[in-house]
Parts: C-alpha cells; sequence; structure tokens
C-alpha cells in the first residue's frame, strides 16, 4: 500500500467533485438524455453550473426540487411530478434519476419507486435507469463510471441476455472514463476505427460537448450516442474501457451477455500508446497506419527537444485517480520528478501504484510540493501553485481559465507531444519571467 | 422565532413589504431552475474577504461551488479558501459535531481569521446536528465570533438565502464592535458584492463627493467593518431586495433611515446619490454631490456619443432576476436601447411596477419558462442582443444571439458613470463583432449555386 492521508479534520480547497456531476456528464454524452437529479434545487444548479464553465456549452440537468417538507413528507411525489413534466414536455430518449445524499441520508426508495413509475404507464421504447449517488462516497469518476455501469444494466435488461445476440467481431464498445476531454474521445475514436472497426462509445461526449454549431436550443442533450446505436453496442466482439474506472461496466457486459473485454489503464504517454496499438494491430491483422507511425516519431522527437526543459525539474499533481494514474506514467517518461501525487479517493488502481500517492485535497497539495516547478489539477489550484511559485499547467475538471481546454488531447501519441510541449513551455516561461524579475529588482 | 423570521415568512421571502404580495413559487419539478438557499447564503456572505466559510456537510456543496462566483478582494483571500467537513457514512451515522469542532479548531489555529462562518446544509440539517450549540461553544473557547449559517439548500430559493444569511449578521455580527476612532460615518452598502469589481467604482464615486462609506454589506468588506454597522448614518440597499429585512430592522433597532437605490444607469447614480446626502441631512454634502453629478453626466454624455448612436433603435431582451431587471432597464434606456422582452420571474410586485414604469406597453414580459421561453421571445420580438445571466450564456451562442452576461459570475462591472460607458461599450462590440456574419453563412460548398456552369 502506497497510500497516504495527511491528518487534519476539514477539507481545505477540495479537489473532490460530487460523484452526481460525475453522473451528469456521462448522460451528456448520450443523445436526447436528460439526467434527472433527486435532490434540493443546488445538487442540480451548482453541477450544471460547474459543467457549462468547464465546457462552455448549455449543459442537460433538473431537479426533483426537493423541499424540506418534501423530504419529510414524500420526496418521491417531486419525482412523479419532475417526470411526468419532463417527459411530457420534452420527450427524452434516456432519463437517468441520480440520487443524491439528501436522498440517501432520508432513505428515499426511488429504485422501486421507478420501477413501479415504469409498469403503471407501460413505459418502453427508452431508457429510464436510477443511480446511487451519496456525495460522502468516491468523486466524479465514481460517479461516472456508476452511471455507466447502471445505464449497460438498464440496456441489457431491455435487449435480454445471452443466446438472442449475434455477435459483430468487426464492433468494438468504448467505455472512455471520464478523464479523457471530447478531443480525447475523439481520438480514441479514430485510432481504434483505422484499423477497421466500427466503433460504439459508450457514453460519447466528443459528439456533444466538443463544440458544435447544432442550430438551435434544446433543453436535452445535443449529439452524443444515440439510443440505437447503444442498444446496438450489445453486439459487439470486444469492450474496450480507457481507465481503471471503466473496468467495472466493461466486466458487467462481460458477465451479462459474455463481450470479452481490454481495459487500459490510460492513453497517454509512448508506453501506454504503444500498448494500445499494438493490441488494435493484434487483434485486427491490420498494419498500424502510417500516420501513427509518424506521430511515434513526431514524439519521440519533441521528448528530445524538451528534456532540456525537465531537467532537473518537479511535478506536483492533483487529479482523480485514473487521471492521475495517467499523468504520472506520462511523467515518468519525461523523467521529471514526482514531488507529490494526490488525488481524491482511494482506488485499487491507485492502491496498486507503485509510488506513493495521497488522498486529500489542494491544501495538501500545497504543502507536500512545496518547491515543486510545474504544478498539474483543475483550475481552483491557481491561487496554491502562485503561492508555491510554480508553474501551473490546468488540467482534469473544472477548467475555467482557458479557451479550449476541452478540446486539448492527450491521448495517443499527439496528445503526449501537445502536453510535452504545453507543459516544456510553461517551465520556460516561468524561467523567463524569473530571469526578468531579477533583473527589474537589481 | 425572532422579529426578522417572522417578517421573513409573513411576506413569504421575496421581500416585499406589501402583506398581500404574491408568495414565492415553489420550485417546479423538471422545471425548476437557480441555486438554493445555501447558495444564496453564500452569495451573501462570501464577500467578507478576511473570514473563514465553513461548509458543515458532504462535500459536493464546498467541492462543487467554491470559487464561483464574480466577487473581488483589493486584499485578504482568505474567504477564496474552500474549507468543508466532508462528512463521510460514518459521520453521517454517528454524527459530525466532532468533526466540525475539530474542524474550527483547526482553521482557528493555523489561519488565525477574525471570524468563521459555519454553514449548515441539507444533510446537517436533516440529521439534526445541533450547529449552534458546537459554534458557540468554539466562540466561546477560541475568543473567536464563530457564526452559524442555518440555510440549508432544501428550505428554499436563493433568495431566501440571502435573508437568512443576512439574518446571521443582524443576530451576530452587526453592533457587536464600535468604529475606530479616526472612522468618518457614512453609508452602509447593503446587498453590493463588488462582482467585478463594481464596488470600486461605487466607493471612488461616493469618496469624491466626500460620502464615507461605514460598512460594505458585504462586497470586498473585511469582518471588522460590519460589526460597526449600526453607528452609519444612512443605509442604502443596493439593487438586492434580498437584504432589505436587514436594512429595516436596523432602522427599529438603531433608527438608521434607509433607501433603496441602484447604480446601474446615470440618472439612478445620481438619485442615489443625492439621496444619500439629503438623508444625511447635510447641505453641503448635497450642493458637493449636486456638483459632481453635473460634472460626471456631463462628461459621460460626451464620452456616450458615438456608442448611442451605435445603439439607438436596437431591442434588447432582458431576463435577469428581481431588482436588477427594473434598474438595469434604466441604464439601457439611456443608451437608447428599447427593452422588447424582460423576465419577472423572481421579481415581486413592486419590481414588476417598476418594470412597468420604465418599459411601454409593447414589452412582453417573461414570468418563467426558462430559456426555451426566453429564446421564443428573442426571436418574436426581433431583438438584437439577449442579457441575462451566465447560465442563459450558451444557450444564446447555440442560437447565435448576441449576448451579455449581466448577473453574479460576469467579468465586467457595469455600476456607476464609469460601468454605463462599460455597458455601452460591451454592447457595441458584442453587437459590430464579425463572428454573427461568419456563423451564419454557410461554408462554400454548402451554398446552392455552383460556382461554375456545368
Amino acid at each position: 500500500m502506497t497510500v497516504n492521508r495527511r491528518k487534519k479534520p476539514a477539507s481545505v480547497n477540495p479537489m473532490k467533485i460530487g460523484q452526481s456531476l460525475g453522473a451528469v456528464l456521462a448522460l451528456q454524452g448520450c443523445y436526447r438524455a436528460m439526467p434527472l437529479i433527486h435532490g434540493s434545487q443546488g445538487c442540480s444548479a451548482f453541477p450544471k453550473a460547474l459543467l457549462t464553465r468547464h465546457f462552455r456549452e448549455p449543459i442537460a440537468v433538473q431537479t426533483s426540487a426537493l423541499q424540506e417538507m418534501d423530504v419529510i413528507f414524500d420526496a418521491n411525489r417531486n419525482l412523479e411530478e419532475a417526470l411526468n413534466l419532463v417527459l411530457s414536455k420534452h420527450r427524452p430518449d434516456i432519463i437517468g434519476i441520480i440520487g443524491t445524499e439528501l436522498t440517501d441520508v432520508a432513505g428515499v426508495d426511488y429504485q422501486n419507486m421507478l420501477k413501479t413509475y415504469k409498469r403503471e404507464r407501460n413505459m418502453r421504447g427508452g431508457l429510464a435507469f436510477s443511480v446511487v449517488l451519496p456525495d460522502f462516497r468516491g468523486s466524479l469518476e465514481s460517479g461516472f463510471s456508476s452511471t455507466v455501469e447502471s445505464m449497460i444494466d438498464e440496456m441489457i435488461q431491455q435487449v435480454g441476455h445471452r443466446g438472442q445476440r449475434s455477435v459483430n467481431t468487426r464492433q468494438i464498445t468504448l467505455l472512455p472514463g471520464s478523464f479523457l476531454t471530447p478531443a480525447d474521445v475523439m481520438e480514441l475514436k479514430e485510432i481504434i476505427s483505422s484499423f477497421g472497426f466500427e466503433v460504439i462509445v459508450l457514453p460519447d461526449i466528443s459528439t456533444s460537448l466538443s463544440g458544435h454549431l447544432l442550430t438551435g436550443f434544446s433543453p436535452l442533450t445535443r449529439g452524443g450516442v444515440p439510443l440505437d446505436s447503444m442498444l446496438q453496442s450489445l453486439q459487439s466482439g470486444l469492450t474496450i474501457a480507457v481507465g481503471g474506472s471503466m473496468e467495472r461496466p466493461a466486466r458487467r457486459l462481460h458477465n451479462a451477455i459474455g463481450t470479452p473485454y481490454k481495459v487500459f489503464e490510460g492513453a497517454m504517454g509512448l508506453k501506454a500508446t504503444d500498448e494500445l496499438l499494438h493490441f488494435l494491430h493484434q487483434i485486427s491483422g491490420e498494419p498500424v497506419p502510417l500516420r501513427y507511425c509518424w506521430q511515434r516519431e513526431n514524439l519521440l522527437d519533441s521528448m528530445l527537444d524538451a528534456h532540456f526543459q525537465f531537467a532537473g525539474m518537479s511535478v506536483v499533481a492533483a487529479l482523480e485517480p485514473d487521471h492521475l494514474h495517467s499523468v504520472s506514467g506520462w511523467l515518468e517518461e519525461l523523467g521529471v520528478e514526482q514531488r507529490a501525487l494526490i488525488t481524491s479517493f482511494e482506488t485499487p488502481l491507485i492502491a496498486g501504484m507503485e509510488r506513493e500517492v495521497w488522498v486529500g485535497d489542494l491544501d495538501d497539495a500545497e504543502v507536500l510540493g512545496k518547491g515543486a516547478d510545474l504544478w498539474i489539477s483543475n483550475s481552483h489550484g491557481i491561487a496554491g501553485a502562485q503561492r508555491t511559485g510554480a508553474a501551473f499547467m490546468p488540467a482534469g475538471f473544472p477548467v475555467w481559465n482557458e479557451l479550449g481546454a476541452y478540446m486539448s488531447v492527450s491521448a495517443g501519441y499527439r496528445g503526449a507531444m501537445e502536453w510535452s510541449n504545453k507543459a516544456g513551455n510553461l517551465l520556460m516561461q516561468r524561467e523567463a519571467g524569473s530571469r526578468e524579475s531579477s533583473v527589474r529588482h537589481r | 422565532m425572532d422579529p426578522l423570521r417572522q417578517d421573513e415568512f409573513d411576506s413569504q421571502a421575496c421581500g416585499s413589504i406589501a402583506p398581500k404580495a404574491k408568495p414565492c413559487p415553489r420550485p417546479k419539478p423538471g422545471e425548476a431552475a437557480g441555486g438554493c438557499s445555501f447558495d444564496g447564503a453564500q452569495i451573501t456572505l462570501l464577500p467578507i474577504m478576511d473570514a473563514a466559510h465553513l461548509v458543515h456537510g458532504p462535500i459536493a456543496c464546498a467541492g462543487n461551488s467554491w470559487e464561483s462566483r464574480g466577487t473581488l478582494s483589493s486584499g485578504p483571500s482568505l474567504s477564496q479558501y474552500g474549507f468543508a467537513t466532508d462528512l463521510t457514512d460514518s459521520d453521517i451515522i454517528f454524527g459530525g459535531e466532532k468533526k466540525l469542532k475539530d474542524s474550527i479548531d483547526y482553521i482557528a489555529g493555523r489561519f488565525a481569521p477574525p471570524a468563521i462562518f459555519v454553514y449548515s446544509t441539507c444533510v446537517t440539517a436533516l440529521i439534526g446536528e445541533d450547529m449552534d450549540a458546537v459554534c458557540k461553544e468554539a466562540a466561546d473557547r477560541l475568543g473567536i465570533p464563530v457564526i452559524p449559517v442555518n440555510s440549508p439548500g432544501f428550505v428554499g430559493s436563493k433568495n431566501l438565502g440571502n435573508r437568512l444569511a443576512g439574518d446571521a449578521l443582524l443576530q451576530y455580527v452587526i453592533g457587536t464592535g464600535e468604529p475606530e476612532p479616526e472612522t468618518d460615518l457614512g453609508v452602509n452598502l447593503i446587498g453590493e458584492y463588488n462582482i467585478a469589481g463594481e464596488m470600486w467604482d461605487i466607493e471612488k464615486l461616493m469618496n469624491s463627493a466626500g460620502i464615507a462609506v461605514t460598512s460594505r454589506i458585504t462586497g470586498d468588506a473585511r469582518y471588522k467593518e460590519i460589526t460597526w454597522a449600526h453607528r452609519a448614518r444612512v443605509n442604502m440597499v443596493v439593487c438586492s431586495r434580498a437584504l432589505l429585512g436587514l436594512a429595516k430592522e436596523m432602522e427599529s433597532r438603531y433608527g438608521i433611515p434607509y433607501f433603496e437605490g441602484s447604480f446601474y444607469g446615470a440618472k439612478e447614480t445620481t438619485y442615489s446619490l443625492r439621496q444619500m446626502a439629503y438623508l444625511m441631512n447635510d447641505r453641503e454634502m448635497e450642493r458637493r454631490v449636486d456638483r459632481l453629478t453635473e460634472r460626471e453626466e456631463a462628461r459621460l454624455s460626451q464620452e456616450l456619443r458615438p456608442y448611442r448612436k451605435l445603439l439607438r433603435g436596437k431591442r434588447a431582451v432582458l431576463y435577469t432576476g428581481g431588482v436588477k431587471s427594473w434598474s438595469v432597464i434604466s441604464a439601457l434606456k439611456e443608451l437608447g436601447v428599447q427593452v422588447v422582452g424582460v423576465g419577472t420571474n423572481k421579481s415581486t410586485e413592486d419590481d414588476v411596477r417598476r418594470i412597468a414604469d420604465r418599459v411601454g406597453d409593447d414589452t412582453e414580459y417573461i414570468p418563467e419558462g426558462g430559456a426555451s421561453r426566453i429564446i421564443k421571445t428573442v426571436r418574436e420580438r426581433k431583438a438584437d442582443i439577449m442579457i441575462a445571466g451566465g447560465r442563459n450564456m450558451y444557450v444564446a451562442m447555440k442560437e447565435q444571439i448576441p449576448f451579455i452576461d449581466i448577473n453574479q459570475e460576469r467579468h465586467k462591472a457595469y455600476a456607476g458613470y464609469e460601468g454605463l460607458l462599460r455597458l455601452a461599450k460591451e454592447l457595441t462590440y458584442s453587437l459590430a463583432n464579425p463572428i454573427w456574419k461568419l456563423a451564419a453563412s454557410p461554408a462554400p460548398w454548402d451554398k446552392e449555386a455552383p460556382p461554375y456552369d456545368r
């Protein structure tokens, strides 16, 4: 075990994000979906505002708007009202009911209520599922993967189990982790399909949150994977999961309908991309496309160019578990010192890491990462990076101090190259900055 | 129940003095928008910049909301720290009071703040944590004010949260300190949160008329200055009826006269400054204000001239909460912009009356209905621009409607004479941006007629 915690009673400058936000994010990757948060108004208003700020896109989400008396008497009456309204007004293809800590502590049984609701109204043709996501467990990452798992469950129930399916071996289901940006998902989709596979992404934020000008506004999600493709994904010959957190949904598919799966812990950096491409090459029998051979050269060359910049440098990184694991692997390849690695909660992937990892907050990053040259975290870390004098590199969620962050690529050789250049540039600017100030103050 | 609470429930928390005011509507499940009371309380209190703000509850309430408001500080930044007790399963089963106590001690020991505000959340309210007792005990032990803010999200709207925060100030802060001897006493600014630095423009203006600010409640405030707010000579409720109850209570407790005013638009700004001087009962000050406002208005109208020419006859749809609706209408009218649609979802009857005073009959009222309803109005009324909160920004972008952000997340200050000029510039930039034409024209290969004869 290499997981540590600093002893302090309060969380100071939290990096942890509520699980329900992860659920809302997952549902943004499905076409004509509506996440419905079962909680008080703030439980949906905060995620909506935060996701809007990060992606710079309208975010579909609704709430059961619980108030004190509703919680005491019958919270599900609100949920029913919300369902009625959403169904009759917007006709979504997919509804995800997201339980919060409020409904959890109050002991509201919305799972059964949803079952009854569906039965009584003879609801067919769409997906409606619920997921229990109190905020005193996990973080964005676990909320995201649990939601995908529930979604898969519901799909399997609709279509039926093993035996009824014909397998399409040229079709792959991709389960991308919550740390991947829309551009990352797009990159992975391209890589896999360049080997001649059809790819169905679950959920696919690359077509919903990547910034498109589909004209007109809808309270439902625009873009994302449509319901019929989702159901068709049950015929895939293989599941590829990216990120340790996506193993459980992949295993669920395997256990229920027998789809084999392969988990890639990340897709960032030379080694991780090598692994992915090698695997795809082996299972398809196709050669690795020339463009990736080129990109591999480009990456190696840019790492050579940048290695002067990284010599003797140290980094503090505070990210969600899967993301931290990926970034740590990439940092390893750059040969920089990893002064401190901080994450929001413990996962098996984190526990299995060879390095020391701390579960904590951005204040811990400040204390443990003292003296680091580069600081990698979400935008909440700006002030801490300033106080410790590190160059600040925004990554993860939320990022609001940079345009186009949601379109930055970290996956594949191209992603590793972009990140290496970005980090190197930041260190270069920092060096120039300190030189300038020393001249000025002489 | 203390008198203020009583008043709140009587008037149904919507901020109207009239007894038969319409009640705050219950948020409609499946169609609700906007924040909760917890959000509202933080909006009001977070601008107290040197205090620590601790959220007692599971992580999401703090984790999803800290650093999300555009209130600026001229110095201390402790209020920008996110503090949370981050309750886990076992804390909820066995109670989180011990953790709360330890957290308060830890913050006091490490950061030595002048005060700690402790916010309850839905969960801690539901499991019946005795926050008041923990805070009181900690305050006695540590010798600094530890103030419970009982405004969990599920008690109601953001607006009610503002008021409950005002309640906490009345009960625990105002009247507990005395101003330093050299302090020049004057006006309290209530409900001005220094969004994008608006407070600084206002303060500069007041100072050049020789009017002192006693306490800022709470934009860019220091804890200490709020403790002596009861020594002010006038209260101005700036554009936020949520804290009207605070001003009323201060009038009855301390005999401080109050008035409601706004700094959006030159006319409103001039009126507010005059009102301050009048209530201070100082002839000399009134003359100074007259000279200042005359000079500023003359200068402004010079500087506005080129923008007015461009903006005249432009049509806007305005969708913003409560008071801002009518005060921003004044500002827009001065620029020659016609308001063809206005949101009244969070307005009281008084607000609606004020809106009606300022717009013609031709304006459409948008009572509720969210984004699609606003867009419909924009289309039907052929509006050129939409002015609303950040939540609707990307909705407008998708519809390719020019947009200006007017709510708490914005980055531009629009208060005072300087602010009106800035608003004029922003409107012009937004309307004149080449993107609108570019985005509306198709790619060359999508144009219907082939570029050559076949």
